[in-house]
């Protein structure tokens, strides 16, 4: 690499005497210079008043402008919260619950009671109960394809690990079908455990805003199975996955029950053991008196879906083992007891859930019963069907089915229809008692939505009261002839049958409503702060430091006004808007108008934010057409790509603006990081993670294999090679300004790759723990894991930002006699100057004394960061590290670093979108890796595990965040506040640096909020669109999770950081 | 056509002034025979309409039909290059160029391929030459100019492609076909007029070549084709969308609509500027 001089060290000659001299950058205050003379002293001591006048200066301005973050932040939190909350479907809670005591046909109400409560429970409650008691066995991720023999659905289709290994369910359906059926059992997304649970025990239907409350389940307030059960008077008893227990607080047998943590997904068996340990002894005999319905509930299966993939070993004999785990139930069942086997949700390909893939929603439902009572009412039905899609039911079925079967009031919220096979009789022609079921069913459903249409104050569906009445007028004419097999009972049946799916569709319908009002608040909110950002960030022509104190004055008060007016208009209720509500977009608004006027003060320093050059238009061409592209679906699906080819079409603008350069250095070094940047960013595209909606267009290589979560054996060589690399990289764009120097040795080239070979060895014990290559413990081997990834994060965090606030600039200042060293060139002599022996201070890596050390800031995350992600995700960290730096010397050679251009904070925020891909995610919920929560701990541990699935997924963005500062630092010349140009003498030279860092951030932000609008304004506007929610919602969600993450890193991480980095370079050089 | 060249330095005068601190060459004219002139415009047309006609076989077969239509495009754009084009060399690229008013041919700076020159010098000797020596020496230079489209142009483009996504491990021989389709659009005409001339060159990487026929048409097939690659994600399911067909059309109309926007007044001799200061420094030169 050519270096040119001045950029790499300065030389100069201190005279001793002249006030003239007037360069205390090259006087550093350390101690050896102490030794001079009393009117040097005094002289310092009046240069040192000024310095401390223009550092406080700086301190306060630097926290002024760390409010003005805050302020957006706070804005786009607003907007965002206002939107999402008439985005995300709302459902009203109902608090009735049904009783055993009245039926849910109005004409009973009326009838005297002929039977005493005491009776019907021993009867059963609204219909005679079939069993007393009931295992109910969920197998969490049980996919249906796992259960039925392998049927190939196409000619590339064949068997893989994960079929044909637990046979006993499809077995017992064929052989004894009056003893078991198997059938298909589709969830309504979002499929996480916890959303499925409600659904399976409420029998109503989830709304999005639940699925983000998987970390900390609440517990159910509507009525449901458990409920029911539980005032009953049975006695439950829960063993397994302890998402129950938030669930149903209070009401399992504390004694019997045992709940086991449901996250650590790392390990495949405490918690089967565990269900197992308990469950056996307890379908004993002697101990069938202590319990009545036992919920179980296996992770096995689940676990190894998320650790490995459904292709692979482990989930094979997880299957293997639930085959015999369910034989040993059946053979330990009694007559009066039902099994039931289920699960949850399916996985994808990968093994991961929480969308609404066929995959995902594809589960199995299995009962048995050794007293023979299960039907099939056709020929057809009499197999399990082959394909999920045959032949299902839906998983809120479940609730009417059990309720009845164990004589139990229907929950009230319930929307599911009673199961034919259960009702059927053993010869599959019970229709009467089909038609008594569903009618109870079809009352309870008729019932619910009375009431909920009286909540909302609607009236009732006409179309539901028709067909509610044709079934009514058929029921009275079967029960006039009543047989069991008379076509009027069957034909009522159908009717109320259908009655229970209109309501259904109806529900799915009304539960999609949008609040368009909030929807449209938060998008003026998103789009008028986005106005002011534009300005803010790239209209202002004047020092943006100056406007601090007067901007938070207004906005503030304007936020002050706002609230309180909100709050009041809440309160007299004039509105239908909530007192919070009202308060977050009156303050949000008032906040906004206040700062207008602060902002656009003197209109003449105000020109039309117009990009100028071929640079700022590039840069509004990125962000704009990524934002229109996001109304597409291709292009949101096809979004990796997309990224990669802007950022080739940026390296090659790049390289031609290169080769303008007038320079020799600055056109070689230009080209050459150029091409360097697009075959980086080219070779980063290899890693990746498909979604399902760009098969069989793309070949995921971000696992071993397209069916697995874990590591090719080779892919555990890339944390070693980074090892082996990154530092030498990062060394190499320190050596090219002489900036090798000081604390950059030790701290990069001992300190960071120590920690990327920690990393390096903790994936290796990683891969030796899924591979089992190790005859060590598993738990032995997970503590030293744990140890070593504890080390990392206190390396880069810990030690990274004490060396960072403590560390002087990577620079080293040697003082010669120039006659001694004659390899040295000889110092200029400016005419003058007294001539004789003078010593030459030669000051290396003073082209690049802020931007060097800032970078600091950016190696310590990049540590972290890596240590976070899967091994191929850590070749792509190191890969965008290598392109960031690679950026900033384009920057630097093409004129870019001062000019405040808008490229550079704007690729920064492209590379870190693109990364976000390579990283193995996409903008699904399932392809968030929250098992990475468990690499520095062992169990989940609150703020901590949340945090660390947050820097695994948003990684890439956060990298690219904190390198916005170096977009203006990176080889920015030294300005004390006596260089600066005469013109300007009062400047705080300091303050001109925040104000450019603060403009660089505002742009990085510009770009993804209006991302972030985009995204939010299409996914509003489609909300109709069949692809809502396997594709805009997502989008959007990452969008506002992006941007508030990248928000409060710019602001604390970022310009926060700025400075330290400041500061000492101020120390040492003087302000 | 001979005494043709002649005028072809005379044209040169009309171009803007080229900055004195780049001596490179200035704007390239089509020949103003009326055959060069009416062809010139005939030209893109021609090569819109051939590729309209194979566009169906293009969708079915990509691989065969871009292979088995690469030596008829090469044809045409030779045809093209001898016709309308002078070869390098022939247009001075400087004010030197006014020590042989007789022969523009005959530049002294031309770094161009020696066949070129050297046959330039044999037209001087023979003043009254038969056509088929001016044939020749305008083939030679094109057949030169062909096989630096296909030795360094077309590699360059396969590289480009594919670091702008073209998959890399399938579709390769659609990738390679795809680049030299391009390279012989963009590539053939400026070898062809400036040979290796090493100032061209660094203007043509740097986009800062003034604007005429030939490069407008190498400019307009890259930016055609950058535009190209945008329907391909959509989800449309339509054959065309396959990996090089978009591209491929995207660089055909770029390069007929960039060959004759470039050639009219309002575009011809003007250069793509990137930043403010490049703007005002042409502003302050031309005051």
């Amino acid at each position: 690499m050519v270096v040119t001089p001045p950029a790499g060290a300065m030389e100069t000659s201190p005279n001793p005497n002249g006030p003239k001299s007037g360069l205390p950058a090259a006087t550093p205050r350390s101690s050896d210079q102490s030794a001079s003379g009393q009117s040097k002293r005094k002289q310092a001591g009046l240069l040192d008043k000024k310095a401390l006048e223009l550092e406080d200066e700086f301190k306060a301005k630097h926290f002024g402008v760390m409010g003005v973050l805050a302020w957006i932040l706070l804005l786009h939190v607003a907007g965002i919260y206002l939107f999402t909350k008439g985005f995300l479907l709302t459902r009203m809670v109902l608090e009735n619950k049904s009783s055993c005591d009245v039926l849910p046909f109005e004409d009973i109400l009326a009838q005297p009671r002929t039977t005493a409560l005491g009776s019907k429970q021993q009867k059963g409650c609204w219909h005679e109960k079939t069993f007393d008691k009931a295992v109910v066995i969920i197998v969490d991720a049980l996919r249906y394809d796992f259960t039925v023999p392998f049927a190939s659905k196409g000619e590339s289709d064949t068997v893989h690990l994960f079929h044909n290994n637990i046979p006993v369910l499809y077995e017992t359906a064929v052989e004894n079908p009056a003893n078991a059926f198997l059938l298909p059992f589709i969830a309504d997304p979002p499929t996480t455990t916890l959303n499925r649970l409600k659904g399976l025990t409420t029998g109503t239907l989830p709304t999005f805003l639940e699925a983000g409350s998987n970390f900390a389940g609440t517990a159910i307030d509507e009525d449901n199975l458990v409920a029911q059960l539980h005032s009953a008077g049975k006695n439950l008893v829960h063993l397994g996955d302890d998402t129950w227990q938030s669930l149903f607080p209070g009401y399992f047998d504390t004694n019997l029950t045992h709940a086991y943590d449901s996250f650590n997904v790392w390990d495949l068996h405490t918690v089967d053991n565990g269900v197992n340990e308990h469950l056996f002894p307890l379908l004993r005999p002697e101990n069938s008196k202590k319990w009545d319905v036992i919920f179980g509930h296996y992770l096995g299966v689940d676990h190894a879906g998320h650790r490995y993939g459904p292709n692979h070993a482990a989930m094979a004999s997880k299957l293997q083992e639930m085959d015999r785990v369910i034989r040993d139930i059946i053979a330990a069942l009694d007559d009066k007891t039902l099994l039931v086997v289920m699960g949850d949700h399916g996985m994808d390909i990968k093994g991961d859930h929480g969308g609404e893939s066929d995959d995902e929603i594809e589960a199995a439902l299995w009962m048995y019963s050794k007293r023979g009572i299960f039907g099939r009412t056709s020929k057809d039905t009499l197999l399990p069907p082959q394909f999920a899609r045959d032949r299902f039911v839906p998983q809120i079925d479940l609730v009417p089915t059990l309720s009845l079967l164990l004589g139990m009031p229907i929950p009230f919220n319930n929307l599911g229809s009673p199961i034919e096979e259960v009702f059927s009789g053993p010869r599959g022609n019970n229709w009467a008692n089909l038609a008594t079921v569903n009618r109870l069913t079809a009352a309870q459903v008729k019932r619910y939505q009375h009431q909920y249409a009286l909540a909302r104050g609607a009236g009732d569906d006409e179309e539901s009261a028709l067909l509610w009445t044709a079934a009514e007028e058929e029921w009275k004419s079967a029960s006039k002839g009543f047989s069991s097999k008379s076509t009027a009972a069957r034909a009522s049946n159908e009717l109320y049958r259908k009655y229970q799916r209109h309501t259904l569709d109806t529900c799915r319908g009304l539960w999609a409503r949008f609040d368009v009002p909030s929807m449209i608040q938060g998008v003026v909110i998103l789009f008028t702060s986005i106005v002011l950002l534009i300005i803010y960030a790239r209209g202002l022509k004047t020092d943006r430091t100056q406007l601090t104190s007067r901007l938070l004055q207004f906005a503030s008060m304007g936020a002050g006004v706002g609230a309180v007016a909100g709050s009041v208009l809440g309160l007299t209720g004039l509105t239908e808007i909530s007192i919070v509500d009202g308060a977050v977009l009156l303050a949000a608004a008032g906040s906004i108008l206040g700062a207008t006027p602060a902002l656009i003060k003197k209109p003449a320093s105000l020109p039309l934010p117009v990009p100028n050059g071929m640079w700022g238009w590039l840069a509004l061409f990125f962000t704009v057409s990524q934002s229109i592209g996001f109304a597409s679906n291709s292009y949101t699906i096809w979004e990796d790509e997309i990224l990669l080819f802007f950022l080739t079409t940026f390296g090659v603008c790049a390289g031609i603006s290169s080769m303008r350069q007038r320079q020799t250095t600055d056109r070689v070094l230009g080209v050459y990081h150029s091409i360097l940047f697009v075959i980086l960013g080219r070779i980063a595209s290899f890693s990746r993670l498909c979604r399902e909606e760009q098969m069989p267009f793309c070949r995921s290589t971000y696992y071993a294999s397209s069916t697995s979560s874990t590591s090719a054996p080779w892919q555990l060589a890339i944390p070693f090679l980074v090892t082996l690399f990154l530092p030498s990289v990062v060394r190499s764009f320190y050596a090219g300004s002489k900036s090798y120097e000081g604390a950059a040795s030790l701290w990069i080239g001992f300190a960071f790759r120590f920690g990327l070979f920690i990393t390096s060895l903790f994936w290796i014990l990683e891969g030796a723990d899924d591979g089992e290559w190790l005859p060590v413990s598993k738990e032995t081997l997970k503590f030293i894991r744990v140890f070593l990834a504890q080390f990392v994060l206190a390396l880069a965090f810990a030690a990274g930002t004490a060396a960072y606030f403590y560390c002087k600039p990577c620079v080293s200042i040697n003082v010669s006699k120039p006659t001694e060293d004659p390899n040295s060139p000889p110092a200029p002599i400016v005419a003058g100057q007294q001539q004789g022996p003078r010593t030459t201070v030669t000051i290396l890596g003073f082209g690049n004394v802020y931007g060097t050390h800032f970078c600091f800031l950016l190696i310590n995350f990049a540590l972290a960061i890596i240590l976070m992600q899967k091994p191929m995700g850590q070749g792509a960290i190191a890969l965008l590290l290598w392109q960031i730096l690679s950026l900033l010397e384009i920057l630097d050679t093409n004129n870019l670093t001062l000019s405040n251009s808008s490229i550079g904070p704007v690729v920064l925020g492209v590379l870190g979108s693109f990364y976000y891909f390579k990283t193995g995610h996409q903008a699904t919920l399932s392809s968030i890796q929250w098992e990475t929560a468990f690499i520095p701990l062992t169990s989940i541990q609150y703020p901590w595990s949340p945090l660390l699935v947050i820097l695994n997924t948003f990684g890439a963005q956060i990298l690219a965040a904190i390198a916005v500062p170096l977009t203006v630092l990176w080889k920015r010349p030294l300005q004390t506040h006596d260089r600066v140009p005469a013109s300007n003498p009062n400047k705080n030279p300091a303050t001109r640096i925040l104000s450019d860092v603060v403009q660089a951030a505002g742009t990085h932000i510009l770009y993804l909020a209006t991302i972030n609008l985009a995204t939010t304004m299409w996914a509003g506007h489609l909300r109709r669109h069949l692809m809502l929610y396997r594709i805009f919602s997502p989008r959007f969600m990452m969008g506002s999770v992006v941007l508030a993450v990248v928000d409060i890193v710019l602001m604390v991480v970022a310009v926060g950081g700025v400075r330290w980095s400041t500061l000492s370079v101020g120390e040492i050089f003087g302000w | 056509m001979a005494p043709d060249t002649s005028s072809a330095s005379g044209a040169s005068p009309l171009t803007p002034p080229a900055p004195d601190d780049k001596p490179s060459a200035p704007p390239v004219n089509i020949l103003p025979s009326l055959i060069a002139r009416i062809y010139s415009i005939a030209h893109p047309a021609l090569l819109l309409a051939l590729g309209a006609t194979r566009f169906e076989a293009v969708v079915a077969d990509p691989t065969k039909e871009l292979l088995s239509t690469l030596p008829w495009l090469t044809l045409v754009q030779i045809f093209y290059v001898i016709v309308c084009l002078p070869p390098a060399g022939s247009t001075p690229s400087t004010e030197t160029s006014a020590s042989a008013p007789a022969d523009g041919r005959s530049s002294p700076r031309s770094s161009g391929p020696g066949g070129a020159v050297r046959h330039g010098k044999h037209g001087k000797r023979k003043q009254h030459a038969n056509s088929w020596a001016c044939i020749w020496s305008r083939l030679l230079p094109a057949l030169l100019s062909l096989s630096l489209t296909f030795a360094l142009a077309t590699p360059v483009l396969t590289i480009l492609l594919v670091l702008f996504g073209a998959p890399l491990t399938t579709h390769n021989s659609e990738t390679v076909l795809c680049a030299a389709h391009m390279a012989v659009l963009s590539a053939t005409a400026l070898t062809y007029a400036h040979g290796l001339d090493r100032a061209v060159w660094n203007e043509v990487w740097g986009i800062a070549r003034p604007a005429d026929a030939v490069w407008g048409s190498a400019l307009g097939t890259g930016l055609g084709a950058w535009f190209g690659a945008i329907p391909i994600p959509l989800d449309w399911d339509r054959p065309w969308q396959a990996f090089p067909i978009t591209i491929l059309v995207g660089a055909y109309i770029g390069h007929a609509v960039g060959s004759l926007l470039a050639r009219t007044p309002l575009v011809y001799g003007k250069r793509v500027k990137f930043t403010v200061e490049e703007v005002s420094e042409t502003e302050k030169k031309t005051n």
